[in-house]
């Protein structure tokens, strides 16, 4: 079966670099698979799982943002974030759902600063994707 | 001249320091070597995304200039990012910085334009001492502490206060790691960010060439990735600076305390000899005076 390579890269190490069969990243406007011998392709990155295929097992692991590029038959994903579910804390994402919820909730009230919505709005949606990956719920 | 319970006190004192600097230099040892390990292991990122950067610059071409972060700010200040240490006994680590900052302040001709952004105490103390004028002296999380992610607030600090007109220019003075025994104080120009600094080796310029030709997908498209990535490329190159001050820092210190402690050696095989002869002095006199009592009581 054919394979591409998929390196997965954030400041502190290299977290993957690995031959799959099949590799689906959370672009910016959606789900984005890439299979061997994709055309050349640099598209940004959303929060969200990236999940690949290799000897018919799916894996997924937490990205927050980057970008990914494909060349060379190679896809390399760069990222601030990249967690396998056993490295994600489950206990951390719970406390940092609870709090994003609690800020939405007071910037309801009319008047109050609105500042945070937009960073309490990015704290959730991480929150919640690490939940999920680390559920390892086919996603 | 000392007297031999002096010398002896003083022998014990010299030897405890030694004991001290010598503990110093181990614990210097293992802190340099997780950073450098540190270094290493983000290389690959920020490799990979200047390579981006440079080949999306290529794509853009021209309308490089339209990007804000491209073009002098403003307004008329200048931003200065200091780093320092927080802690002293590093050799002459800071005062090597203090001193290129002088030299390159003799050279502009007005300093009350440029604003101080300060990481490490030892800098904070050095310009508050010669009256200067701090705009933001950064604490959390410590230097020695950095991560990533305390690295990428620092870079969002600088940008924010360049977005918001205040100044022309952005520039970073740190100590760049040549080797175990060199490091020199380097200035970057941070913002606005020069095109000619971008673009990595030639394998980047050759995909950089295929991507401008329009052989490769872009999404969504290159200006809005172009947007997402000048911010990523700004946070390597802060947290880059930051850890390799602190590998030069601890380099330094590990030096200093290297000569330290063998200074205080070749201090206590020195004292050590002088005691050892002041002994022999007084047991000979003391013989003397035994043998000449003896004689005398004949």
């Amino acid at each position: 079966m054919a394979e591409l390579t998929l390196r997965l890269i954030t400041p502190d190490a290299i977290v993957l670099d690995t031959q799959v069969t099949s590799v689906q990243v959370p672009a910016t406007d959606g789900l984005l698979g890439i299979l061997p011998r994709h055309a050349p392709l640099v598209t940004a990155l959303n929060v969200g799982p990236l999940t690949y295929e290799a000897d018919g097992k799916r894996e997924s692991v937490f990205v927050s943002s980057g970008f990914a590029e494909v060349r060379d038959n190679t896809v390399r994903v760069v990222s601030e974030a990249g967690e396998p579910p056993a490295e994600i804390d489950e206990e951390r994402a719970l406390d940092a759902e609870k709090r994003a919820r609690r800020h939405l909730d007071e910037a309801r009230v009319p008047g109050a600063p609105q500042i945070d919505v937009v960073r309490a709005l990015g704290a959730l949606r991480r929150a919640q994707w690490r939940l999920r990956i680390r559920s390892g719920k086919r996603l | 001249m000392a007297s031999v319970k002096e010398l002896r006190l003083r022998i014990k004192s010299v030897g405890s320091i030694k004991q001290i600097t010598r503990a110093m230099e181990m614990v210097a040892t293992t802190k340099l070597r997780r950073f450098q390990d540190r270094a290493i292991a983000s290389r690959p990122y920020a490799e990979e995304i200047s390579t981006l950067v440079g080949n999306l610059a290529a794509v853009l071409g021209e309308d490089l200039d339209d990007q804000p972060l491209f073009r002098p700010g403003k307004g008329e200040r200048t931003a200065l990012l200091l780093v320092s240490s927080d802690r002293g006994l590093c050799g002459p680590y800071n005062s090597n910085l203090f001193r290129e900052l002088e030299s390159a302040l003799r050279r502009t001709d007005d300093t009350s334009k440029i604003d101080f952004f300060v990481y490490g105490r030892k800098g904070y103390q050095y310009l508050t001492g010669s009256g200067r004028k701090i705009e933001r002296f950064f604490v959390d999380p410590q230097l020695e502490k950095i991560d990533y992610r305390g690295a990428a607030r620092v870079a969002v600090v600088l940008r924010e206060a360049f977005e918001a007109g205040t100044y022309s220019n952005v520039r970073v003075l740190f100590t760049a790691f040549e080797s175990m025994a060199r490091f020199v104080p380097t200035w970057i120009d941070f913002l606005p960010i020069e095109p000619s600094s971008l673009g990595g080796d030639g394998d980047a310029t050759e995909a950089g060439g295929s991507l401008a030709s329009g052989d490769v997908i872009l999404e969504p498209d290159a200006a809005t990735i172009f947007a997402r990535l000048v911010p990523r490329y700004l946070e390597t190159r802060i947290y880059n600076a930051l850890i390799e001050a602190l590998t030069s820092e601890y380099a330094s210190r590990r030096m200093s305390m290297k000569n330290a402690t063998e200074a205080a050696g070749d201090m206590q095989s020195e004292l050590k000899k002088i005691y050892n002869r002041k002994r022999q002095e007084g047991i000979t006199k003391d013989l003397l005076d035994i043998v000449g009592g003896a004689e005398a009581l004949r």
